[in-house]
Parts: C-alpha cells; sequence; structure tokens
C-alpha cells in the first residue's frame, strides 16, 4: 500500500480525520456521537498512517517527542541562543558548530500510556462528584455554552477518557500486528 | 496516588461515612491501583508499591464496608444520582460484604506470595494491573444490585481470568486457557440470553425492582419465571463448576503459576455460587415442584463427582483443583435446603472455603519452589525437611476436610442441621460421606508429599520452573497470614456464624433489601 497518491491522501486526511472525531466526542452529549466512536474515527487516521508507512513511522512522527538543545556558548546572545533552539526544535535545521554538541531528550508515548491516562480520567471523572459528597459520577455542568461543541461538565471528561482509552486500544492492536 | 489518599482522607475524617464513598472504594482502589500500575509499566518496583497500597486499601475498605453494614444493615448507592429503578444501583448487604472482606483477604495473601513465587517476566508484562482489574471485577459482582451490570461486571473479571490465564503463553498454559475462554464465552451468552429474556418479561433490569415484580401475585408472566431460571442456573452453573458442566475447570486450573491459579482457585467459582445465591433468593425462589428438587441432585452430584475424581489424581495441584468442585456442591447444598440456618452454613462456607482453599495452593506452590514438581509420586519426606510448612499444610487440610473445631466442621454442620431440620436426610448423608473422601484425599497427599520417604531421583526434567528466590522465608508469610484468618473464624465461630445468620435472613426476607434500594 506504500503509493505516493495514497500516502499523500493520508497526510491531507489525517487532520481532516481527528478534527472529526474530536467534533463527535463533543456532541456526544445531546446527539448520537460519543467518546467510543470519536475515538475509533481518530484511530482511523493512525491505522492509514501505518497502512501508508508502517507502525514504525507512525510511532515515530506522532508518538514520540525529541526535544534538541544545546548550552549556551560564553559568547551567544540569549536572543540567538533561544532562535537556534527554536529552530533544532521546530523546523528541524540543527547547525552544529562541532558535531556532538546537541544533546536530546525522546520522549514515546506507548499505547498503554494512552490506556491508562484515559482511564484515569474517566474514573477520576466520576471521583469529583464523589468528593463533592454526591454519589459517584453525579454530573457537574459549567454554564458555558460552545457553539458548536455544546456545554463542558464532568460527562464530558468521562467521554474523553474513553476516546483516549479507544484510541490507545486500537492502536496498541494495530502496532502488534503489523509487527507480526 | 493523589486523588486516593485523598478519598483516604475524607473517608476516615468524616464521623459518620457517605455510604456512597463506602460502596465505592473497594471499587475505586483496585482500579485506581490497576491505572497507577498501567502508567508504570514493565516498572516492577513502582508496580509493586502501587499494588501493595491498593491491595491494603481493598482490605482496609472492604473491613469498613463490612463494619457499617454489620450496624446499619444496608448501604445503597445511585451512581450520577439518577433514582433506582432507572439509574445503576451499587448495594450492600451482609452477604456481599463478607465475601468481600474474605476475598480482599485472599488478595493480600496471593499479592505477598507474588512478590516472591512469580516469574519477573510475568510481573513485567502485567500481573499486577490484570491482578488487580481482576478485583475490580469481584467488588463490581459483589455489589451490583442490577442484573445487566452483574453480567457486566462478570465480564470484567472472566477476561481478566482469561489473560491471566495465558499470561506468560506456555504450551500447557494456552491449552487450560483455550479450554477456559470456550466453555465461559458460551456461559456468558447463555447468561446475556437469559438477562435479556427477564427484561423482555419483567420489563426491568434492576434486582430490587424484577423481586417486587416476581412477587406480584398477579403478573402475567409468572409462570414463566423458573423458565428464566434456568438460563441463569446454567449460565453460573458452568461459571460455578456445578455438575454436568464442571469439566473445564480440572482442565485449566492447574496450567498456570501458583501465585496466579490460586486467587482464581480460591475466589472465582465462588463469585459464580455468590451470584447464583443472590438471584436465586432474591427473584427466583426455588419452588418444591421443580426448582428444589433439581438443585439437591444437582448438589450431592456435584460433592460426588468432584471427590471421586480427585481420588484418581495424582498431582498436587489437580486433586486441589478437583475439591473446588466437590465443595461447590456444599455451598449449592445449602441454597437447595433454602431454610436460613442452611443458607448461614452456605454462606460460612463460602467464607471459610476461600480462604482454606487459596492457602491449600499456596502450600503446593511453596512445595513446588522448593522441589520443582506437583506429582505426588516424585514429593517425599518433607516432614523431615520443612516441619512447619507441614504444619501449614496439616491444618489446612484438616480444615477442608472439616474435623473439628476447625473452620470445615462448623460450616458442614450448620449445613447437616439445616437439612435435618428440613427433613432432606439423603443430601445430609451424601454431604458426610464426601467428607470422610475429603478427608482420603488429603491423607493421600500428607502421606504422599510429607510423610514418605523421598523418592530416588528420576531423569527427567522437572515441570515446574524454578523461580530465583530471594527471600524464602517471605515464601510462608502469605501461608501464615491466611492460617491465622482460618484459625479466626475456626476458634471464634460465634461471630461469623451470627453474621452468615443475620446475613442468610437479610437474603430469605428480602422486603428489606427491596425497601433499602427503592426507599418506598
Amino acid at each position: 500500500m506504500r503509493t505516493i497518491i495514497f500516502s499523500t491522501a493520508i497526510r491531507l486526511l489525517t487532520p481532516v480525520f481527528l478534527l472529526f472525531s474530536v467534533y463527535i466526542l463533543f456532541r456526544g452529549h445531546n446527539h448520537p456521537g460519543g467518546g467510543f466512536i470519536g475515538g475509533l474515527i481518530g484511530s482511523i487516521a493512525f491505522v492509514f498512517h501505518v497502512l501508508a508507512h508502517g507502525a514504525n513511522a507512525t510511532a515515530r512522527v506522532f508518538f514520540s517527542l525529541t526535544l534538541y538543545h544545546y548550552p549556551r556558548q560564553a559568547g551567544h546572545s540569549r536572543t540567538r541562543y533561544f532562535m537556534q533552539i527554536m529552530n533544532a526544535n521546530l523546523r528541524g535545521r540543527r547547525k552544529g558548530y562541532k558535531e556532538n554538541r546537541w544533546n536530546y531528550i525522546f520522549v514515546r508515548v506507548r499505547p498503554v500510556y494512552i490506556i491508562a491516562f484515559g482511564l484515569l480520567l474517566a474514573v477520576t471523572s466520576g471521583t469529583i462528584g464523589l468528593l463533592a459528597g454526591q454519589p459517584y459520577m453525579a454530573a457537574f455542568w459549567m454554564d458555558v455554552h460552545l457553539p458548536v461543541l455544546g456545554s463542558l461538565g464532568t460527562p464530558l471528561l468521562f467521554d474523553a477518557g474513553v476516546y483516549l482509552l479507544v484510541l490507545g486500544m486500537v492502536l496498541k492492536m494495530i502496532f502488534t500486528m503489523s509487527k507480526e | 496516588m493523589l486523588s486516593e489518599s485523598l478519598i483516604l482522607a475524607t473517608a476516615t475524617d468524616q464521623p459518620r461515612m457517605n455510604p456512597s464513598l463506602l460502596l465505592l472504594l473497594p471499587l475505586l482502589l483496585p482500579l485506581y491501583g490497576a491505572v497507577f500500575c498501567l502508567l508504570f509499566w514493565q516498572r516492577v518496583r513502582a508496580q509493586v508499591f502501587i499494588a501493595a497500597t491498593a491491595q491494603l486499601g481493598w482490605f482496609v475498605s472492604a473491613g469498613l464496608l463490612l463494619y457499617e453494614v454489620s450496624q446499619t444493615g444496608f448501604l445503597t448507592t445511585q451512581i450520577g444520582r439518577w433514582p433506582a429503578p432507572f439509574g445503576i444501583t451499587l448495594v450492600a448487604d451482609l452477604f456481599s460484604a463478607l465475601i468481600l472482606a474474605s476475598a480482599s483477604i485472599v488478595g493480600i495473601a496471593v499479592f505477598l506470595f507474588s512478590l516472591q513465587g512469580l516469574d519477573s517476566m510475568r510481573k513485567k508484562y502485567g500481573y499486577f494491573p490484570l491482578l488487580l482489574f481482576l478485583q475490580l471485577g469481584v467488588s463490581g459482582v459483589c455489589l451490583t444490585g442490577d442484573i445487566f451490570n452483574l453480567y457486566v461486571w462478570f465480564e470484567v473479571l472472566l477476561i481478566c481470568c482469561f489473560a491471566l490465564l495465558a499470561l506468560g503463553g506456555t504450551r500447557a498454559q494456552l491449552e487450560g486457557t483455550l479450554k477456559y475462554v470456550t466453555i465461559n464465552f458460551f456461559a456468558s451468552g447463555i447468561l446475556l440470553t437469559g438477562v435479556g429474556v427477564v427484561y423482555s418479561l419483567y420489563g426491568s433490569l434492576n434486582m430490587a425492582e424484577l423481586a417486587q415484580v416476581v412477587r406480584q401475585p398477579d403478573h402475567p408472566n409468572l409462570p414463566l419465571l423458573t423458565l428464566c431460571s434456568v438460563f441463569f442456573l446454567t449460565g453460573f452453573g458452568i461459571k460455578s463448576a456445578i455438575f454436568p458442566l464442571f469439566f473445564w475447570l480440572p482442565a485449566s486450573y492447574h496450567t498456570p503459576p501458583i501465585a496466579i491459579s490460586a486467587f482464581i482457585a480460591g475466589l472465582i467459582s465462588k463469585i459464580g455460587i455468590y451470584s447464583l445465591i443472590r438471584l436465586f433468593t432474591l427473584i427466583f425462589i426455588p419452588d418444591a415442584a421443580f426448582m428444589q428438587p433439581l438443585l439437591l441432585v444437582l448438589s450431592a452430584l456435584t460433592m460426588v463427582i468432584g471427590v471421586i475424581g480427585a481420588a484418581a489424581q495424582k498431582d498436587f495441584r489437580k486433586i486441589l483443583s478437583f475439591h473446588i468442585i466437590s465443595q461447590i456442591g456444599y455451598m449449592l447444598m445449602g441454597l437447595a435446603i433454602f431454610t436460613p440456618l442452611a443458607l448461614a452454613g452456605s454462606i460460612y462456607f463460602i467464607i471459610h472455603n476461600i480462604l482454606v482453599k487459596t492457602n491449600l495452593f499456596l502450600v503446593s506452590g511453596v512445595v513446588a519452589q522448593q522441589h520443582h514438581t506437583f506429582s505426588l509420586k516424585k514429593l517425599g519426606g518433607l516432614y523431615l525437611k520443612q516441619p512447619f510448612l507441614a504444619l501449614l499444610f496439616f491444618l489446612s487440610a484438616l480444615a477442608l476436610a472439616g474435623i473439628p473445631p476447625l473452620s470445615g466442621f462448623w460450616g458442614k454442620f450448620m449445613l447437616a442441621m439445616g437439612g435435618f431440620e428440613a427433613g432432606n436426610y439423603g443430601i445430609v448423608a451424601v454431604s458426610l460421606c464426601v467428607s470422610l473422601v475429603t478427608l482420603f484425599s488429603m491423607t493421600k497427599i500428607w502421606n504422599e508429599v510429607f510423610w514418605k520417604a523421598k523418592p530416588p531421583k528420576s531423569s527427567k526434567p522437572a515441570v515446574a520452573k524454578a523461580v530465583s528466590i530471594r527471600h524464602p522465608m517471605l515464601l510462608y508469610a502469605p501461608l501464615v497470614l491466611l492460617l491465622v484468618f482460618i484459625l479466626l473464624i475456626s476458634l471464634y465461630a460465634q461471630p461469623v456464624i451470627a453474621l452468615a445468620q443475620r446475613a442468610a435472613n437479610q437474603l430469605l426476607y428480602t422486603n428489606s433489601y427491596i425497601e433499602a434500594v427503592l426507599k418506598k
């Protein structure tokens, strides 16, 4: 499936899938939608990316973060140092004066962390009601009403947790299956 | 960890504890523990710390729940503030609190055993989160007040069992797990069908409301109640290994390492019996024409077949697995006789069996740690080498067989008394004979493993893999802990029996349950 048409199309479609999945997540309280289906739609983007580029590429592009830094030299101004760090991290352009000057921090988001964080969010959204002296999962809504998305409240937190949980589950399955 | 400590702080500060908090703690603590274990994936030390906290919390919260329920009778909460027949109800009575408390004791013991007795690969690949999720499922089954949620919690529990049984992926384990998964999915299908049928006939899933509906004498669908109950009898019958459908249990329970099989064997089939007793006292009251004789026959056959199967085995763990089946028969016997005394006997017997069976499995684990086999033929001479271990086994085995004054005796005594009072002499005779054969099996293990001289080493490779143990004495800690609790409920049986009798009365006089849930 590694054709140029497919991979280009996926590049354009990925943000669309993700945006739409978040929209589905937000409207889920009073309309069809919600965390589960939102998570599934969101994971489509990554499934296609895995099909087009392979699991390792997906993990590298979306689920890892490399932060470059180097100690500031004595003669360099603060602004210049800042610009160089910005260049290195945002545009990937690293001008090295010496070869081994750039250090990096590598952060990797495993699917299991997404699952755990989703569960944590969902469980804690219910605990808020408990801490307020109400039954577990008693709903609290804010008075804000957003134009497209709807209201904000603890059930939305629960749905967001489910969204992350489903997303993490699908990713875990896709990554494991594409290895075999 | 922050939210956990917050919850605990509020729990101890308030003079009168919030019932919803008390009911939620046994669910939330294992769940938070599992989530944090997942966040520390593959970091065993952190997971051990988190799991220890969660286990202790689970134990304390179950104890608090038991205390509060013994004071007030019932605790209920409505999840999300939706009132009772529509929302999800959590309810605790004495029966569920007692089972939960004994489950949490076993949880601590198995956790302690796993620290030394489980290989590091299994710990690294998710033993602790799976164990905690399993405990979450156990809490859920015990506390739910809704028939569909009962099914869902059972699924939570079973999926964790599947994963735990297969964890490590050796050939024997996968074979055992496959049998377990196949038959249990079948049982879940039957259960779900039953839930659907009940909903279509009586229009509710809330157990309290169902109990109210089936007690209306003029309900048009009332003659079909027995039909519904057969779905649940079959479904939970498979899950708790009652007579015709027990064969999966001895085929799968002996395959995983002891730290896994002790918890599953000690607890999970009893959770099936718990659900059966809960449903058949609350909703499907056994009628004297059909259901009660059926239950009596099933319980007698379960006892007999289990104990005969055990007598034929030559493997430590397989003998114990077959004995699970025979003791499930005793628990069913109380339900079949259906008097307060017999039900109290069943409840006491479940508590006793959870503790004793786990302890015996752990003893077999300690033996296998040192001799790398479970086969009775190859073992021997342990009485000379480890007299303390022999003592631990001796007391637990006598408790299992029901020698006075140990705990099995009190359970069987109450069951036999209940049987005599109700005039079911046949089942009492069967149970007493089975008890004798149980003693024979335990004597067989004692003779072969502890008493006879150690046979010369054969060239065959060891079955059980050796795990490097840093502190061998720590292996004994869970055994001693469980034995202390066994002796506690044997020698100070009166308070436990009184609690069991109150629990049985709560089960039989359902009006208070219905009132507590529906607040009428």
